[in-house]
C-alpha cells in the first residue's frame, strides 16, 4: 500500500510544482506590475484602424458538417487495432472469418464514403 | 487501494451529473449533447473497470462499441441541430416548444 | 464453432444490409427521382425477407440449432413471430410515404434506404441473445429513426419532432447502457443464457439496480408511463408516413426485446421485475386514457391511443408466463394492423389544396363527405377500444385471460375498468364524424396503395379477423414456445 502510493509521489510533486508555478505567474503581474487602463488599451487591437465586430465570431456551419463527417471515420478506426493484434494469433478458419468480417466492415465503411462524396458533401462550396 | 467500488462510484456520480444536465439544462441544446457523452462515458468507465476487475474482455470490446456508437449518436444529433437551427434560428431548449399538450 | 450454419441463421439480416446498401448507392447515382423505384425494391426486399424468416415461425425453431455466434443471436420462431410483424410495418411505411412526401416535394431515396436499416435494427432486437448485439441493433434502429423523425427538413414541426426524440433517445439508450454495464459487472457475463445461470443462486443489488435501469430504458423505447412524455410530441411532429412506423414496427421490437431480457435473461427473477412491470402497464393504461380526452389533434390522440395500448400489452408480460407471452404476440399483431389502419386513415384526410388535416374538429360529418374512409376510421377506433365484435376485443381478451390464468385478478379487474374509460375518446371521434353537422373540409382524393393498405387492415380488425384466431394463436403458442425454451 505504502509502496504503491510511494510511487505516485513524483507525480503529486510534479501536479504542485506546476501549480505554484502557474499560481505565481499570475498572481505575480498582479502585484508588480502597473495596471492604468483606459478605453484605448481596452479595445481589441487591429493593425492600423479602429476595430470592427467582435473578436468572438461564429464558426460557419460547414465546419460542423466536417467535423460530423470526419469524426465517424476517425473513431471506426478504432476497431482495426485489436483486430490487427488478434488476427495474427488465429489459425484456420477463424483466422479467415475474422479477416473477411473486418474487411465487409471496411466495406461497409467505404459504401458511406461513396454516398457522402457523390452527395457533394466534402464540397466546400 | 483503490477498488472496483470506486470506479463504480465514480460512473454513478458522472451519470447523474448527465442526466441531471439534460433535465436541469435550459440555456443551450448543445449543451444536452455533451450531457449524453457524458453518460455514455460513464458507462465505458463501468465497463472497463468491471472488464479489468472479472479478468474477462468483453467488457472493453463492449466500451469500445459504445465509443463508436456514441460517435455516430453525436453526428446525426448535431446534424438534427443543424437542421433545427435553419429553421428557427435559435437552439435554447425553452424555444423547442412548438408542440405542447 | 460453424460459421456457414451461423452465417445461414442471419441470411435475412445480411440481405437486408446489401441490399440497404445497394439501394443506398442506387439512389446516390440516380437522384431523388428514383426514389419510388427504391422505395418498391424495398419493399420487394423485405417481403423476399419475409419469406426467409417465416419457416423458422412454421415449424416452431427452437433450441441449439437456431443460435448463430456462439449465443449472440437467436433466429427461433419468436423472432420470426416478431421480425414478420416489423416486415410487414416497414412495408407499410414504406407503401404510404411516396404520395405524402411528393406533395412535399421532399420525396428522397434515402427514405427507403432508413426504413431497411431501422428495420435490420429492430430485426436484430428480437433476435439477440446478448446485451452486445441488444445495443447494436437497438442503436441502429435508433439512429435510423431519428433522422425519418426530422424527415421532412422544411418543417419546423419535424425537425422539433426529430430534436425531442434524439434527446430523449438518447437518454434512454443511456440509462439502458448503464444498466447492462451493471448487469455485466455483478453477472460477469453478457450472454443472456450466462446471466441466467449467474443469477439463478439470487440476486445482489447491483444486478438488481441493472435489471431496474434495463427496464427503464426499455420502457422509453416502447413508450410506457412513466416515460412516456416523447411520444405525443414526436408523433404529432414526424411526418405521417414516419409516424405510421414509429407506432408500429419499433413498438413490436422493443416489446420483444422487453420479453427477451425480461423473460430470458432475468427469467428466474420475476419477483425483481414483475411489479415494476405491473406498475408501468397500469400506469400507461390510465395516462394513456386520460391525456387523449382533451387532445384536439388526431395524431396526438392516437400517440396517447398507442401509450394505452402498451399498457394492455405488458399486462400480458406482468402474468410472467407463457399464455402470457402469447397473448402479448397475439395483442401485438392485432395491434399493428389497428395502427397501421388508423394512421393510414389520417394520412388520407386532406384537404382540397392537399394539406393535411389533423385537428379533430375538422372531421366533423365525415360520414357525410367520405363515406367509406369515416367507416374505416370508425372502425380502427372501436377496434382500439376493444368493443365486440371487432379484432381489438380479441387482443384484449387473451390478454387478461393470460394475467387471470396467473391468478392477477386485480389487474385484470383495474385493466378492464380502466379500458372502459379509454372507450370515451375512441366513442368520441366515431360521434364527432357521425353525427355532427359536417364543416366539409376533407376533400381530395387517395392513392389507391392508401385505400389498399387500409382496406387490407380494416378486414383484418372486422369481425372477419376471428377467422384468424385459431391460426394466429397456434403461432403465437410456437414462438411463445420458443422464447421460454431458450430461456
Amino acid at each position: 500500500m505504502e509502496a504503491l502510493l510511494l510511487e505516485y509521489l513524483p507525480i503529486l510533486i510534479f501536479i504542485g510544482l506546476a501549480a505554484v508555478l502557474g499560481g505565481a505567474l499570475i498572481v505575480i503581474p498582479l502585484i508588480v506590475a502597473p495596471s492604468k487602463p483606459d478605453p484605448e488599451k481596452l479595445s481589441a487591437y487591429e493593425c492600423g484602424f479602429p476595430a470592427f465586430g467582435d473578436a468572438r465570431m461564429k464558426f460557419d456551419v460547414r465546419f460542423y458538417l466536417v467535423a460530423i463527417l470526419f469524426i465517424i471515420f476517425d473513431l471506426e478506426v478504432a476497431f482495426l487495432f485489436p483486430w490487427a493484434i488478434t488476427l495474427t494469433g488465429l489459425e484456420g478458419g477463424n483466422a479467415v472469418f475474422a479477416f473477411w468480417s473486418m474487411m465487409a466492415f471496411l466495406g461497409v465503411l467505404t459504401v458511406g464514403f461513396i454516398y457522402e462524396w457523390k452527395k457533394g458533401a466534402l464540397e466546400w462550396e | 487501494m483503490i477498488g472496483i467500488e470506486h470506479y463504480v462510484v465514480v460512473s454513478s456520480i458522472l451519470f447523474v451529473l448527465g442526466v441531471l444536465g439534460i433535465f436541469l439544462n435550459r440555456k443551450n441544446v448543445i449543451v444536452i449533447l455533451m450531457a449524453i457523452e457524458l453518460i455514455l462515458l460513464a458507462v465505458n468507465i463501468n465497463l472497463v473497470a468491471f472488464s479489468a476487475f472479472l479478468g474477462d474482455l468483453t467488457g472493453q470490446i463492449f466500451a469500445m462499441f459504445v465509443l463508436t456508437v456514441a460517435a455516430g449518436e453525436a453526428a446525426i444529433g448535431l446534424a438534427i441541430l443543424v437542421i433545427y437551427f435553419r429553421g428557427r434560428g435559435s437552439i435554447t431548449v425553452d424555444d423547442v416548444n412548438r408542440m405542447r399538450g | 464453432m460453424d460459421f456457414t450454419a451461423s452465417l445461414a441463421l442471419i441470411a435475412p439480416e445480411i440481405l437486408l444490409s446489401v441490399s440497404g446498401l445497394v439501394l443506398l448507392l442506387a439512389g446516390a447515382w440516380m437522384g431523388d427521382g428514383a426514389s419510388r423505384l427504391v422505395s418498391y425494391a424495398a419493399v420487394a426486399v423485405l417481403a423476399v425477407c419475409a419469406f426467409m424468416v417465416a419457416p423458422a415461425l412454421c415449424s416452431g425453431a427452437m433450441g441449439p440449432d437456431t443460435v448463430a455466434f456462439g449465443g449472440q443471436f437467436r433466429a427461433d420462431a419468436f423472432a420470426s413471430f416478431a421480425k414478420l410483424l416489423i416486415y410487414a410495418a416497414g412495408g407499410a411505411a414504406l407503401l404510404v410515404a411516396p404520395a405524402f412526401f411528393e406533395r412535399h416535394g421532399a420525396m428522397r431515396a434515402e427514405y427507403p434506404v432508413l426504413v431497411l436499416f431501422a428495420v435490420l435494427g429492430m430485426g436484430l432486437m428480437v433476435s439477440a441473445g446478448d446485451l452486445l448485439t441488444l445495443y447494436i441493433g437497438l442503436e441502429l434502429n435508433s439512429l435510423s429513426a431519428y433522422v425519418l423523425a426530422a424527415f421532412l427538413r422544411t418543417d419546423e414541426r419535424s425537425a422539433e419532432a426529430g430534436l425531442k426524440y434524439f434527446v430523449l433517445g438518447a437518454l434512454a439508450s443511456g440509462i439502458l447502457l448503464f444498466g447492462m454495464s451493471l448487469t455485466y459487472g455483478f453477472t460477469g457475463t453478457t450472454t443472456f443464457e450466462g446471466i441466467r445461470t449467474a443469477l439463478s443462486g439470487g440476486l445482489s443489488t447491483g444486478a438488481l439496480f441493472g435489471v431496474i435501469f434495463m427496464l427503464a430504458g426499455l420502457a422509453f423505447k416502447i413508450a410506457a408511463v412513466p416515460f412516456h412524455m416523447w411520444t405525443p410530441d414526436v408523433y404529432e411532429g414526424a411526418p405521417t408516413p414516419v409516424t405510421t412506423f414509429f407506432a408500429t414496427a419499433p413498438k413490436v421490437a422493443a416489446v420483444g426485446l422487453t420479453m427477451r431480457v425480461a423473460m430470458d435473461a432475468f427469467g428466474k427473477q420475476e419477483s425483481a421485475w414483475q411489479q415494476v412491470i405491473i406498475f408501468a402497464a397500469l400506469a400507461s393504461i390510465v395516462v394513456g386514457a386520460l391525456g387523449a380526452i382533451g387532445q384536439v389533434n388526431i395524431k396526438r390522440l392516437l400517440a396517447y391511443s398507442s401509450i394505452n395500448n402498451v399498457g394492455f400489452i405488458l399486462i400480458g408480460l406482468a402474468a410472467a408466463t407463457q399464455a402470457g407471452a402469447s397473448a402479448m404476440l397475439v395483442y401485438l399483431s392485432i395491434y399493428v394492423a389497428m395502427s397501421v389502419g388508423g394512421f393510414v386513415a389520417v394520412l388520407m384526410l386532406k384537404d382540397a389544396d392537399g394539406e393535411a388535416v389533423e385537428a379533430i374538429a375538422d372531421i366533423a360529418g365525415l360520414s357525410r363527405t367520405q363515406p367509406l374512409l369515416a367507416l374505416c376510421l370508425a372502425a380502427v377506433m372501436f377496434s382500439l377500444a376493444g368493443i365486440p365484435p371487432l379484432f381489438g376485443f380479441w387482443g384484449k381478451f387473451v390478454v387478461f385471460q393470460a394475467a387471470v390464468q396467473a391468478d392477477m385478478i386485480a389487474l385484470a379487474a383495474i385493466g378492464i375498468a380502466a379500458s372502459v374509460i379509454g372507450a370515451f375518446y375512441y366513442l368520441k371521434i366515431v360521434k364527432i364524424m357521425y353525427f355532427d353537422e359536417p364543416v366539409n373540409k376533407v376533400h381530395g382524393k387517395s392513392d389507391w396503395i392508401h385505400w389498399a393498405l387500409l382496406a387490407v387492415s380494416a378486414i383484418f380488425i372486422s369481425p372477419l379477423g376471428y377467422l384468424l384466431t385459431r391460426w394466429l394463436g397456434s403461432l403465437a403458442d410456437k414462438a411463445a414456445a420458443a422464447l421460454l425454451f431458450a430461456a
